[in-house]
């Protein structure tokens, strides 16, 4: 069934707010209306996609006020714009912008390699966490969960939930303990002292990642000494 | 002195090339347009072919190199497909140590499963997302390397043109940065082009948009040879969303999903009966062959439409939701359909490009110091590739490659300017600035659909002469055109790639005139011994020059 409406298009850009008319099939994803809205006007909005079907995390932007995967939001679900006709697309905010909708996400990437995300020694196998560490291993790095955060800024040393969700899965394979050590250290430093736990994070990750799920692995294995001292 | 290599394209391949070199004290620049989660890569759903024999089922190297063999009907380069399939076992093991969360069974060893062409359990997987997970475990090994300094990732930047010397040795690259219009010369001992498949000239097909084969059409212009560019996957269950056609995983079928279409009301199972031995886990290109012939022959399209139904509402609820949880969301993201429920409506979609830059069983092109790896070269598949074997063979060229350039002895002279070629890449886009000033300047955008178009209606499951020659004739037209790109200079001059890899395409097509795996001629329906070759296709004084070469031949450097 094709549902055919005319809405009010809002690119809200750092330079401009542009408006424009779109008039058709609203049963697609934001990607589509906007390779729609640049053929139709025959111009080029700039955002980032690649596979179009939620794997590769390239189009996170905030639509309608929110942190999203554009080629997963479907227009036709979006609450506000069946009530309005209007919808509002901008970029990631804690993020600089390149170009229209594109952002620069170096720093995320950045982060997490100042933060030794990777295996010293050869991956422990263990049956019982494989579930986890699949799911860890699911995070596109589209940056939704940092744009969420009340306390991530972009400007600080605090990483968001992208460190708690990589340094789980590693903390369970490494089998280095100097390397475990820092690991612990790491995450008290750029996420343990900080994150006020809102779990916004958890709230908009695009593959459903339980955050909390990763942050409780990381506290447990950075707190355990004080725990050890308070048996004493 | 520690060697330079460039490695563009930040998939699978190109990751694996960089990490295994810096591993083996090379030093790498890693250039790519974005961020290696963003690549192709992560879209493979179904897994990675080895014979691992854990399934007490007498699998081997050898039925594992004999089935990829009879799969790409003989003009594979065997010597590339012996090192591919024999080297299969160990690759899952290095992936394994670094952490790739494989699905394991009972006895904990990696799990593996049936896919189409095999008739031995071999293809290893990570749940539904097999590509994504073995990525994230390469990526988090790049970052040991990056941190170290011996991999330098470049984000952001596009393949401009290849630096060649007066002997047409490959010296380095230009490259363009995609924010900035920056436009700059890099140069290295070394080039791995891993750039991946052609993607654009079918418009949107089931694989990402970066791949849209800029970088393999700008090789052709530079004098570099390609091969099989007729070869053109069909995967079989594709379905149509209002995004693009969307892939439904061969593992849909390897876990028992049976295709059937409806004959006097009847539920038929044509592949079942069609050939009882494999079923619908027949090659890809037999099953795209099949539906096309049950819609187009037969008339018995679903509804009177080109589709045929998917049905998986036999299996267990948790194997569709759990082994096939990406065919699960896909179906109820951009269908609105619950796959446990109800059949999914499918029909074939272009999904790979078996050929591409013509490589050796080194991956050696045929110009000195520049190798290609993943789904950018031809060597392994020949004229039909089986599911589970591009994983296999994207990892399995960065292995090799990485493998050949500690040994290969290179005269570290990188000292010699190449200011000259540099001034004509600033020359082509200042020209291209003033001809964006001019009024009646076509929109790319219909450029881009016109050549999709071309495409698709030549280059389907089955071709003909005369739809191949209009095809060529109509691409020619195009190239006349001036166009107005959007302020995009890489949109312009991907406009040229993409209509010089159609031709090559159209001709090598119109070469072979016979039928063999995907190349279906309706005019020549018999496969002839004549043509158990490469066909091997390059530039020459802007002509297309066509010889069908010897499978294993090697390049000579």
């Amino acid at each position: 069934m094709v549902e055919m409406d005319s809405i009010t298009v809002i690119i809200k850009t750092s330079e401009s707010m542009k408006e424009y008319a779109y008039e058709g099939d609203l049963n697609i994803p934001v990607t589509t209306l906007l390779e729609r809205i640049n053929v139709k006007h025959d111009i080029k909005i700039h955002y980032s996609s690649s596979c179009l079907q939620g794997l590769c995390g390239s189009c996170s932007m905030i639509i309608n006020g929110l942190p999203r995967l554009a080629c997963k939001t479907f227009v036709n679900e979006e609450e506000m714009t069946k009530k309005t006709h209007k919808i509002t697309i901008e970029p990631l905010s804690k993020f600089p912008v390149v170009n229209d909708l594109v952002v620069d996400r170096t720093s995320m990437f950045e982060n997490i390699k100042n933060s030794r995300q990777w295996l010293e020694e050869e991956a422990r196998i263990n049956k019982d966490n494989l579930e986890f560490e699949y799911e860890a291993s699911q995070c596109l790095m589209c940056g939704c969960c940092l744009e969420a955060c009340p306390n991530y800024t972009g400007e600080d040393t605090y990483y968001g939930a992208i460190l708690p969700v990589t340094s789980s899965k590693i903390s369970k394979q490494e089998m280095d303990m100097d390397k475990l050590k820092f690991l612990k250290e790491n995450y008290s430093n750029h996420f343990y002292n900080a994150c006020v736990k809102s779990l916004a994070c958890e709230n908009v990750c695009p593959m459903n990642i339980q955050t909390q799920r990763a942050i409780s692995i990381m506290n447990r294995h950075s707190i355990w000494k004080f725990h050890k001292l308070l048996k004493r | 002195m520690v060697k330079e290599i460039i490695v563009i394209g930040a998939g699978l391949a190109g990751l694996t090339c960089s990490v295994k070199s810096a591993s083996k004290n090379m030093h790498v620049k890693l250039f790519s347009p974005a961020q290696s989660e963003r690549s192709q890569s992560v879209m493979a759903m179904g897994g990675i072919n080895a014979a691992l024999n854990t399934k007490r089922e007498d699998d081997s190297v050898d039925e594992h190199y004999a089935d990829t063999i009879n799969a790409g009907q003989h003009i594979n380069n065997h010597n590339a497909v012996e090192k591919l399939t024999s080297d299969a076992p160990e690759i899952i093991d290095w992936l394994s140590k670094l952490g790739t969360s494989f699905t394991r069974d009972d006895n904990s060893n990696v799990d593996v499963r049936y896919f189409g062409g095999q008739k031995k359990m071999r293809t290893a997987y990570a749940g539904a997302r097999t590509g994504k997970q073995i990525l994230t475990a390469i990526n988090t090994e790049c970052r040991k390397w990056e941190y170290k300094d011996k991999i330098e990732r470049h984000v952001g930047w596009r393949f401009l043109s290849l630096i060649l010397d007066d002997n047409k040795v490959c010296r380095g690259v230009f490259m363009i940065n995609e924010n900035t219009a920056e436009i700059r010369d890099f140069y290295a001992d070394f080039v791995v082009i891993a750039s991946g498949g052609m993607n654009k000239v079918f418009g949107k097909i089931s694989g990402s948009l970066h791949n849209d084969g800029f970088v393999t059409g700008k090789l052709l212009q530079q004098g570099i040879e390609l091969a099989n560019m007729e070869m053109i996957q069909y995967h079989p269950t594709t379905i149509e969303t209002p995004v693009k056609r969307m892939l439904i995983t061969e593992a849909a079928r390897g876990e028992g999903g049976r295709l059937y279409t409806l004959r006097n009301g009847e539920k038929w199972y044509f592949m079942e009966e069609l050939y009882p031995e494999h079923g619908a886990l027949m090659p890809r290109d037999v099953v795209s062959q099949s539906i096309y012939r049950v819609c187009h022959e037969y008339g018995l399209g679903i509804d009177g439409e080109n589709k045929v139904y998917l049905d998986l509402t036999h299996l267990d609820e948790k194997t569709v939701k759990i082994k096939l949880d990406e065919v699960y969301d896909v179906c109820m993201n951009y269908l609105n359909l619950d796959p446990t429920r109800e059949p999914i409506p499918v029909y074939p979609g272009v999904h790979y490009f078996m050929g591409g830059i013509r490589t050796d069983d080194a991956h050696k092109t045929n110009i000195d110091n520049l190798f290609a790896i993943g789904e950018c070269s031809s060597q392994y598949h020949g004229a039909n590739r089986l599911g589970g074997n591009s994983l296999l063979g994207a990892i399995h060229g960065g292995w090799v490659v990485a493998e050949q350039l500690e040994e290969i002895q290179c005269e570290n002279d990188n000292s010699k300017e190449y200011g000259k070629i540099l001034n004509c890449e600033y020359e082509a886009y200042e020209n291209w600035k003033e001809l964006q000033k001019e009024n009646d300047n076509v929109s790319s955008y219909e450029i881009e659909n016109e050549i999709a178009n071309i495409m698709n209606k030549t280059m389907g499951i089955y071709r003909t002469e005369s739809e191949l020659k209009e095809g060529l004739d109509r691409l020619d037209s195009l190239e006349t055109i001036h166009v107005n790109s959007h302020g995009s200079y890489y949109d312009y001059i991907l406009l040229k790639s993409l209509v010089d890899i159609a031709k090559a395409m159209l001709s090598s097509a119109l070469a072979r005139k016979e039928s063999r795996g995907a190349h279906q001629r309706l005019d020549y329906p018999e496969t002839s011994d004549k043509y158990l070759k490469t066909t091997v296709i390059s530039l020459d004084n802007d002509e297309l020059k066509i010889t069908f070469n010897d499978t294993e031949e090697r390049m000579g450097w």
